[in-house]
């Protein structure tokens, strides 16, 4: 866990990927990917299935742990329509009930646009063109904006930090911008795009058991 | 009286065939050639309907060794007259590893059906051929139909396939030494298992160059048939020389990363002297490298100069070697690209820049001039450093000892075996038991395991094994008997991915609103921001972006830029040239410099023996040196690069837990070298120690990074088990959301299922392919008989500056590298001057 300041606000990077704000009890994720690994197997590539039960329990706890009221979702809840199948419909819908308090809100991604609307009984609240809580402009597509500070996913940001002696190592990343920052991809059936240092962005790895701020400007 | 009647229709046939046999000859008799006694002996045997493997040097004929026999069986059976107003069926399938090669064969194959006017046609089936033409051909095949292990794959993908082969008799695979080793052979062999099993007299004939291990070459190709096979041999006089540009000062200490440039204007001499030149150089990166050093010189040579690998669009290649067959090129700069058969009988003169690293590669290269029978085939040899002469004075001497590598075929390859599974289901479907005892049919697979079996069948049918939770899965199922794939959208994916054994993240470089230029590794271009320069296919080009494995470039007027370092570019040296490299040593050793390259390279020689010593064949060389940054252990097995990196993290692991420290390691082809900051010190018993044969596997695993090489190899496998599409070019917006890093399936893996076979696949790979572990259990064994020679050496020697430059390289920025390698060898050399000079003296004073 790193604190940082952000647009006049604390905000805590976590480790589990995901952006605690206190003052608001708010929880902040990216790019979750529910039911991609059941899209891959209806295109018969073998992936195990544990990974949307695994997510959704981490994502559980965690807002249980930060004592959240409300989860952000920046895009991408869902991988693909061919993902929503009942085995994984069914465990969100149980995951739903088990956190029925918390106010869940969706800024739909391109992914979402593919795979359609999480079921109404799930109580998500979708906001299409972005859900303005100043000082944030929560949105899935990092992009300038003018009503808030932009929180995005999309990119599943990572950084290469190479080693002296060849060889290196990559790591998931959130990446703060002085008008925007990029969260790094929740799910863990997810890739990564590696970041390039420039546009005053700080960078912040995650490595194991902690979250570290890497100068990355060469 | 049928015994009768049925004895003088053989002889009807026989009489026959003679009469077609003698409209060959005539044929050849025409062309004023004279068929080999191998070309004869194979038209028999095939006549008599045997399989076999036929080995000849390039350039003699194999070609028409197989080609003929299939038209003269059927001259002789068809009925004399009439049926020739519609084309004959299949008759023979025609397998290239290279689609560069098909163009070549099927005209080789078409001259005489041409000449005497046959119906025969003969046609190419590669990625490259257009889908009209496909499907045509899959309505009625052609007589002979040219193709590539992965087209004929997936024509086995289709149903119908096996119909419309009926009239099949015979199948050559061209080049088998290439194919050999790899899992694209793998895959050809299970195509040639399911062809035998459909047709049980269809007749297989390889052609293969020269190998260490023909007989097993034959084995491979053969499957569970092969002891009826014949071993055919092709290898006339066919004379080779070697020559060797020798520099005019040899610089006493040689470094990699010259690239051999001092000699450039002797090259050019070379270039001007004949009209036609192939210059060979290892690696894309030299060819680049050269490429642009050429042109610089002889800015007039701009439409003479062209440049040729495999990274290169097909349109450029295909140009290139057009222009090489018209002779209207002066000399193309290639890589491994044209090591193969193609024939470009114009060429004159070959040169090879830089070690050989393998006797076969050589004979190879050298055999792409004088492409005719009978023609002395010369190869002109520029070092790139003074060591390297050794090189080609040992690979001249074992050129005439016919000392030649092996190619070790590959065992149950799990990643191929699946894909071929639902390639199988996808075609005809398949009864269990029955494919099971066609694939163990299969060399590569004669010694699957019921287990490994079930498992693929598993991995093809539920994902993984049944207790793992791999819900709604299904590739392969099972319908009234059959295993087919019902999922058209899954049969797509599949028929996609089947070409891809050897494209790794290949992006494709194309000018913005322009031309493609041809691909390149992810690896190389993920490191580019936009606006970078750097060189590729003979241009200077600035990355624009990157998006959808397409880097859009645009032409660069400013020169420079960085070279792409392409993967897989170093040969390790071979055994058996390591082994001759040794000999010649050995000679050095005892004072004898015979041979051009080894007088020239005698004053390096010489220095090395005054400041340390030329190690004997029976001889294990340490040198040990104290510098500033620490101590310095030179050690010289001999045993090339990838048996000294897992030889260098072994002793340095072992090395540790004597004395505490960290330990920095380099490895090149002669040897490795190991830096400590605190001392070490054993004694010859101590060494022998270190090199003990004892718990290799588990010491080797624990001191490699074995999990990370793992996870790289696992790229390939899974892509070849259709795990990881590379969304291609008009592959449309479906697979988009299929697309997904192998290293996530690693870790998904890792961590849901680790029993997963592909996984453990991966592990032996790294060991065998990625380490050469049996090579590296050898050499240890080796190592054990061998004397420890240990020198204190007074400062670098030729033998060890080498591995102290790479110590550099890893440590510095590549500007400041150079630099400094250029001073300590300045250093040295006024070393060597002074005692040359206070030789003398030092005499005179004894």
């Amino acid at each position: 866990m790193l604190e940082i300041e952000c647009a006049g606000e604390r905000l805590r990077l976590l480790v589990e990927k995901a952006v605690h704000w206190p003052r608001t009890r708010t929880l902040i994720v990216a790019d979750l990917h529910l039911g991609k690994p059941a899209a891959f197997r209806s295109a018969g590539i073998a992936v195990p299935e544990y990974t949307t039960a695994t997510d959704l329990e981490r994502l559980g706890a965690l807002a249980a742990g930060t004592g959240s009221s409300r989860i952000v979702v920046l895009g991408d809840f869902f991988h693909a329509r061919a993902g929503l199948q009942a085995g994984m419909l069914d465990a969100v819908a149980r995951w739903r009930e088990q956190n029925a308090a918390l106010e869940l809100v969706l800024v739909p991604g391109n992914h979402d646009k593919n795979a359609g609307s999480p079921p109404e009984i799930w109580g998500i609240s979708e906001v299409e063109d972005g859900w303005l809580c100043p000082p944030f402009s929560f949105c899935h597509k990092p992009q300038s904006c003018d009503t808030g500070y932009v929180m995005a996913g999309h990119l599943h940001p990572a950084i290469y930090l190479r080693e002296k002696f060849g060889g290196g190592l990559r790591a998931p990343c959130f990446c703060f911008g002085p008008g925007r920052a990029i969260l790094p991809a929740f799910g863990s059936f997810t890739g990564m795009s590696n970041m390039r240092p420039g546009n005053g962005d700080r960078f912040f790895a995650i490595g194991p058991g902690q979250v570290l701020e890497i100068d990355y400007s060469n | 009286m049928t015994p009768v009647a049925a004895g003088s229709e053989t002889a009807a046939r026989v009489t026959g065939r003679d009469a077609a046999l003698q409209r060959f000859l005539a044929w050849f008799k025409r062309r004023r050639w004279t068929p080999f006694a191998f070309q004869l002996e194979a038209w028999e045997a095939y006549l008599d309907g045997d399989s076999g493997l036929i080995h000849a040097p390039t350039g003699v004929g194999k070609t028409y060794a197989v080609s003929i026999p299939p038209l003269i069986e059927w001259l002789a059976e068809s009925p004399p007259g009439g049926g020739e107003s519609t084309s004959v069926p299949l008759q023979v399938l025609w397998i290239t590893p290279l689609r560069a090669l098909a163009n070549d064969s099927t005209e080789s194959v078409l001259a005489p059906i041409r000449d005497m006017g046959l119906a025969w046609t003969a046609e190419i089936r590669t990625g490259d051929t257009s889908a009209a033409a496909r499907a045509r051909q899959r309505e009625r095949f052609p007589s002979v139909l040219v193709t590539t292990p992965e087209s004929l794959s997936l024509l086995l993908s289709y149903p119908g396939t096996r119909e419309k082969m009926a009239s099949l008799k015979s199948i050559v695979v061209d080049e088998w030494h290439e194919l050999l080793g790899t899992k694209r052979g793998v895959q050809a062999e299970l195509c040639l298992a399911r062809l035998r099993n459909w047709f049980p007299n269809l007749r297989t004939w390889g052609l293969s160059a020269t190998l260490g291990n023909l007989a097993e070459a034959q084995a491979v190709l053969l499957g569970s048939a092969s002891s009826a096979g014949r071993l055919i041999s092709g290898d006339l006089e066919k004379r080779v020389e070697v020559d060797t540009l020798l520099p005019r000062n040899v610089e006493n200490f040689p470094w990699a990363g010259h690239l051999g440039l001092k000699l450039l204007p002797q090259v050019l001499a070379c270039l001007e002297r004949k009209k036609t030149t192939l210059l060979f150089t290892n690696t894309r990166s030299q060819t680049e490298i050269w490429f642009q050093a050429l042109l610089q010189a002889r800015p007039e040579w701009t439409e003479e100069l062209a440049l040729h690998h495999g990274s290169i669009s097909r349109e450029v290649r295909e140009s290139v070697e057009q222009r090489l067959r018209a002779g209207t090129i002066r000399c193309v700069v290639c890589t491994s690209s044209l090591d193969l058969g193609v024939d470009f009988s114009p060429v004159q003169q070959v040169i090879q820049i830089g070690a050989p690293k393998g006797v076969a590669r050589m004979l190879q290269r050298a055999g792409r001039s004088g492409h005719q029978p009978k023609a002395v085939s010369r190869i002109v040899c520029v070092p790139a450093h003074a060591l390297e002469l050794v090189e080609f004075a040992a690979v001249r001497e074992a050129i005439a000892a016919g000392d030649l590598e092996s190619r070790t075929p590959l065992e149950n390859p799990l990643d191929v075996l699946v894909q071929h599974l639902v390639t199988v289901a996808l075609g005809t479907g398949f009864d269990e038991n029955q494919l099971l005892a066609e694939v163990r049919t299969s060399h590569a697979y004669r010694h699957l395991s019921d287990d490994e079996w079930r498992w693929c069948m598993d991995f093809v049918t539920r994902g993984g094994q049944a207790l793992l939770a791999y819900p709604q899965f299904s590739r392969v199922t099972r319908q009234s008997g059959l295993f087919t794939v019902p999922d058209p959208f899954i049969a797509r994916l599949h028929r996609m991915s089947v070409g891809t054994i050897t494209s790794d993240g290949a992006v494709a470089v194309r000018v913005v609103r322009g031309a493609m230029l041809g691909t390149i590794e992810e690896s190389f271009i993920g490191r580019l921001k936009p606006g970078d320069k750097f060189s590729f296919a003979g241009n200077s080009l600035e990355l624009v972006r990157l998006r959808d494995m397409t880097a859009y470039v645009k032409r660069s007027k400013k020169g420079g830029g960085i070279v792409p370092q392409w993967m897989g570019g170093r040969m390790p040296l071979s055994s058996q040239l390591a082994r001759m490299v040794r000999k010649k040593l050995s000679e050095a050793h005892h004072g004898n410099f015979g041979g051009p390259e080894m007088s020239a390279v005698q004053p390096v020689l010489k220095i090395q023996a005054d400041w340390s010593r030329i190690p004997e064949p029976d001889e294990l060389l340490i040198e040990r040196l104290q510098m500033r940054d620490g101590i310095h252990h030179f050690i010289f097995p001999f045993a090339g690069r990838l048996v000294h990196e897992g030889l260098a993290a072994l002793v340095a692991y072992r090395v540790s837990r004597l004395f505490p420290s960290s330990i920095a390691m380099t490895v090149n082809d002669y040897g490795f070298a190991l830096l400590c900051a605190s001392s070490i010190s054993l004694d010859e018993t101590g060494w022998h120690e270190v090199f003990s044969t004892d718990n290799l596997l588990d010491d080797l695993l624990a001191c490699l990074n074995s999990a990370e090489l793992a996870r790289r190899q696992f790229r390939e496998i899974a892509r070849i088990a259709g795990l990881v599409f590379q969304g291609y070019p008009g592959s449309g917006k479906s697979t988009k959301q299929l697309q997904s890093s192998s290293g996530l399936f690693y870790e998904v893996f890792q961590r849901y299922d680790p029993k997963n076979l592909l996984l453990e696949q991966a592990r032996r790979e790294v060991m065998e392919r990625q380490l050469e572990a049996s090579r590296l259990g050898n050499t240890l064994a080796g190592l054990k008989a061998m004397k420890i020679v240990r020198c204190e050496i007074p400062r670098l020697t030729p033998l060890s500056f080498p591995l102290w430059a790479s110590f550099v390289q890893a440590s510095v920025s590549s500007e400041k590298w150079s630099d400094r390698v250029q001073r300590m060898a300045a250093q040295l050399q006024a070393a060597v001057e002074k005692e040359t000079d206070g030789a003398g003296s030092q005499h005179a004073g004894n």
